[in-house]
């Protein structure tokens, strides 16, 4: 009894470490940039207060920096889903490009569709766009031995050339005018709910796939696989696991949630394709599922404090006159100083126990079991 | 005068070496002979400052070397040639060879490599693209740049093709004759009397004999070797059950890249035996498990198998997930995982309730089965694999090597379990480069050598013949 006791309490200590860690790196990244702007003659205070108040200053303020979270969330599980199985794709920005293309091509056919159906109808396009841009770079890793960092990166290129080449060429508005897309059908429009705020249904599917994701990693037999297959590629072949199937499943998976992303800003914010559709979503998703230890459910906390940096940022450049990069700034070091966290732990205890095998990890897998 | 005194060395729970003293005089090649495991190659790496022992020193013409320094030994003029050659896979041979001593360019590369009758990869080939005797090759050339006084080599013919043997052999009989030091380390006893002038035995960490190789024979170095050997297991009482035995290779055949690497292995495995495989690695038996747990294709010929475990010879990197908790290792088996789960969710508390079954029944010391297996010793983490392979109730058991690293209680733990469950009408395949623990759980044995199985006559179970069948001499 006393034993299950101890376990427990030890499993919640490792979730108060899991929680507290990510919260300190934020602290100290902030402390650091202080000093920054102490020297450059800022207030820190100032533009601390200016930062927040850009971000959750007022109700409008507050429903920003959710529609600015939106995408993070998606692309961070696409992120977090696709490293589960260490298949390192850098791709998620190529593959919310495909994912908006889709939606975008289709959006403008919907028109005679019911609501619900034309909706439902762009963001599988969206998904679809994602999860083909993603099983390409996973068949060409189980097929043909090509690495996933590589061609999911170049991938990028790629996806990014042909919407330019759709918003020049066969997707441009009628008027020709400008290279962006026709309008999509007002029936696939995701609704939003109090305007003038862009609040939609975005952030509450996002959130919903974030608890799915979880589900799917830790709770079925497929994600047990990906995860055993991550972890140990050699035994996963004893296992008989199918690694090809995986690979290219997961990484289809992974892409679909970015394109998803993609779909989503199509159908509730942009209505339709521009060239510079995405500032960067699919490699700030990097860093959103690294901070949340790629956990899918602390995918969405921390995409919300990037979206609130990103939303904060312009605010504390009027109040404060502090370039809008230094939030860049705070990201990096936030992530910087969590991997240093990490590595300082990962040698205290290999001191204390002399086994190299007790990874760092281990204490996050707990927490996620319990 | 190369002289190691008392060096001891242990890896966790396992004495590598226990008070072992070695010695080499310059113009003598000194073979260092022993099983699998039986410390060659912790002692090599020790005289070549790969290792740092826990006690004793090494000292080369009363002057001691520093040990756990590979460069210090270097300087010292100690050059070593490993069994897995230690090269640059991601750089030319060439640039590989230009960071040795004397062959800083191609030309001075392509000198040695004739004076020594060497065959050089085609210009420009990156080492991770050359075959594994030009890459032996390559390494001794290496280390032979450096000039070295004493030059420490690992099993080095067993990659070279025969052609290139005889060569070699001649080779050392002319560094032997420049008054250097040549310690070979092997396990083929007729290659250490062809060629050396001393013979130096290890069993079990412990040194057996240092004899002059005038004054020994095959026979006698094989019974140092491989010791007396314990009286063979009794064979199964129950008659074969109907229905054909749980575990038949017919014809196994297995090509890869114009080698035969298994070569037409055939055998039945009936209900109550444990067959063993003898033999020095390398030769088809890790890949004849990975066909066995289908891991790998194979060319022709046929696998029967009903209700068939594998337990892979390393626990670590084949066997299980280190960061993955005991209960999700369990899991990794798919008649478990098909039991544990429905419609595709892992039934968790069941799940987590039966490995708690398991490490009960299996006394695997791991305090709750959240714990990842990487925090389990290592004779804990072969029981769980071991466990896993059994909580099923298979009705075949494969083990390659099942008790390699492993103290003498685990060790006796986990021939303790083959055996019960063969008792209890399983049928093992027990592949192993142990003999002591083939011969105390066997029933019936083979030899495996090359990629073909020779069956072991009852007469042919003593030290002498075994080590001559599994040096491939099959006459």
């Amino acid at each position: 009894m006393s034993a299950a006791g101890a376990t427990r309490r030890r499993a919640s200590l490792a979730i108060v470490a899991a929680l507290l860690k990510p919260i300190a790196a934020l602290a100290a990244a902030f402390a650091l940039v202080a000093i920054i702007l102490l020297g450059l003659g800022a207030s820190p205070i100032l533009v601390l207060a200016a930062l927040v108040e850009g971000a959750f200053g007022n109700w409008l303020a507050c429903t920003e920096t959710i529609v600015k979270a939106t995408p993070l969330v998606f692309t961070g599980l696409a992120i977090a889903v696709a490293f589960e199985g260490a298949l390192w794709n850098i791709g998620a920005e190529g593959q919310l490009i495909m994912g908006a293309l889709v939606a975008g091509a289709i959006g403008p056919m919907l028109g005679g569709w019911a609501h619900p159906i034309a909706v439902t109808a762009i963001l599988a396009g969206g998904f679809a766009g994602g999860a083909m841009w993603g099983a390409l770079a996973g068949w060409l890793k189980s097929a043909r031995n090509v690495n996933e960092v590589i061609s999911t990166l170049m991938l990028n290129f790629v996806a990014q050339q042909i919407l330019s080449w759709a918003v020049h060429g066969p997707l441009i508005e009628p008027a020709r005018a400008y290279p962006k897309s026709a309008p999509i059908a007002a029936a696939a429009e995701l609704q939003l709910y109090f305007p003038p705020s862009r609040l939609n249904l975005g952030m509450a599917l996002a959130a919903v796939l974030a608890v799915a994701s979880f589900a799917l990693l830790y709770r079925t037999t497929i994600g047990l696989q990906l995860r055993a297959l991550g972890r140990n590629p050699r035994a996963s072949r004893f296992f008989g696991l199918r690694i090809g199937w995986l690979t290219v499943g997961a990484m289809a998976l992974s892409g679909g949630l970015a394109g998803l992303g993609g779909g989503v800003q199509v159908a509730a914010i942009t209505h339709r394709l521009y060239e510079s559709l995405s500032p960067g979503w699919g490699f700030e998703a990097i860093a959103v599922a690294l901070l949340a230890r790629l956990n899918p459910l602390g995918v969405v906390p921390c995409a919300i404090l990037f979206g609130a940096l990103d939303n904060g940022s312009q605010a504390m450049q009027r109040a404060a006159g502090v370039s809008p990069v230094l939030v860049q700034v705070i990201q990096a070091l936030v992530i910087l100083i969590l991997l240093a966290f990490d590595a300082g732990l990962f040698a205290a205890r290999r001191r204390e126990s002399g086994a190299a095998s007790t990874l760092a990890g281990a204490g996050f897998e707990e927490a996620r079991d319990a | 005068m190369l002289r190691a005194r008392a060096i001891s060395k242990r890896f966790g729970a396992i004495r590598a070496l226990e008070a072992v003293d070695f010695e080499a005089a310059p113009g003598e090649i000194h073979a260092l002979l022993g099983e699998n495991g039986a410390g060659k190659t912790t002692l090599m790496r020790i005289l070549a400052g790969g290792l740092r022992p826990d006690a004793g020193a090494v000292t080369l013409d009363a002057v001691a070397l520093r040990p756990g320094s590979p460069q210090a030994a270097l300087r010292a003029s100690v050059a070593a040639v490993h069994q897995s050659p230690m090269l640059f896979e991601r750089l030319t041979w060439e640039e590989n060879l230009a960071l040795g001593g004397g062959t800083r360019t191609a030309t001075a590369a392509h000198e040695r490599a004739a004076r020594l009758g060497f065959e050089l990869p085609a210009p420009r080939t990156l080492v991770e693209d050359c075959a594994l005797a030009e890459r032996v090759r390559l390494e001794l050339m290496l280390a032979l740049s450096f000039e070295p006084r004493v030059l420490i080599l690992d099993e080095p013919t067993g990659v070279l093709a025969p052609s290139e043997v005889t060569a070699f052999l001649a080779l050392l009989r002319a560094l032997r004759g420049q008054d250097r030091i040549v310690i070979l380390v092997t396990h083929k006893l007729a290659e250490a009397l062809a060629v050396a002038d001393r013979v130096t035995v290890l069993r079990r960490g412990r040194l057996m004999a240092s004899v002059a190789a005038s004054q020994t024979s095959e026979a006698e170095l094989a019974r140092l070797m491989i010791g007396e050997l314990p009286p063979a297991a009794a064979a199964p009482s129950s008659a074969p059950a109907a229905g054909g035995p749980p575990l038949e290779l017919v014809d196994l055949t297995l090509d890869d890249r114009g080698r035969r690497i298994l070569d037409r292995v055939a055998l039945a495995v009936a209900p109550g035996e444990v067959v063993g495989i003898a033999g020095v690695e390398g030769n088809g038996q890790a890949e004849l498990v990975e066909i066995l747990a289908g891991a790998h294709k194979f060319t022709s010929g046929q696998v029967r198998a009903a209700g068939l475990a594998v337990i892979p010879q390393d626990r670590d990197l084949d066997g299980l997930v280190l960061t993955l908790a005991v209960w999700e290792n369990l899991m990794l088996s798919r008649p478990l995982m098909k039991r544990f789960s429905r419609a595709g969710w892992l039934r968790r508390t069941a799940a987590i309730r039966f490995a708690g079954e398991l490490i009960e029944r299996f006394s695997i010391r791991a305090p709750d089965a959240h714990l990842p297996a990487g925090a389990l010793s290592g004779g804990n983490r072969q029981r769980l694999a071991v466990a896993r392979a059994l909580a099923d109730a298979p009705r075949a058991i494969v083990a390659h090597n099942p008790c390699r690293g492993l103290d003498l209680a685990a060790t006796a733990e986990v021939c303790r379990l083959l055996a019960g469950f063969a008792a209890g009408g399983g049928a093992v395949l027990l592949i192993s480069s142990d003999l002591d623990e083939l011969l105390a759980l066997s029933t019936r044995m083979y030899v495996m050598s090359a990629g073909r199985l020779r069956a072991l006559g009852a007469s042919e179970r003593e030290p002498a013949r075994l080590g001559v069948l599994m040096a491939g001499k099959w006459t």
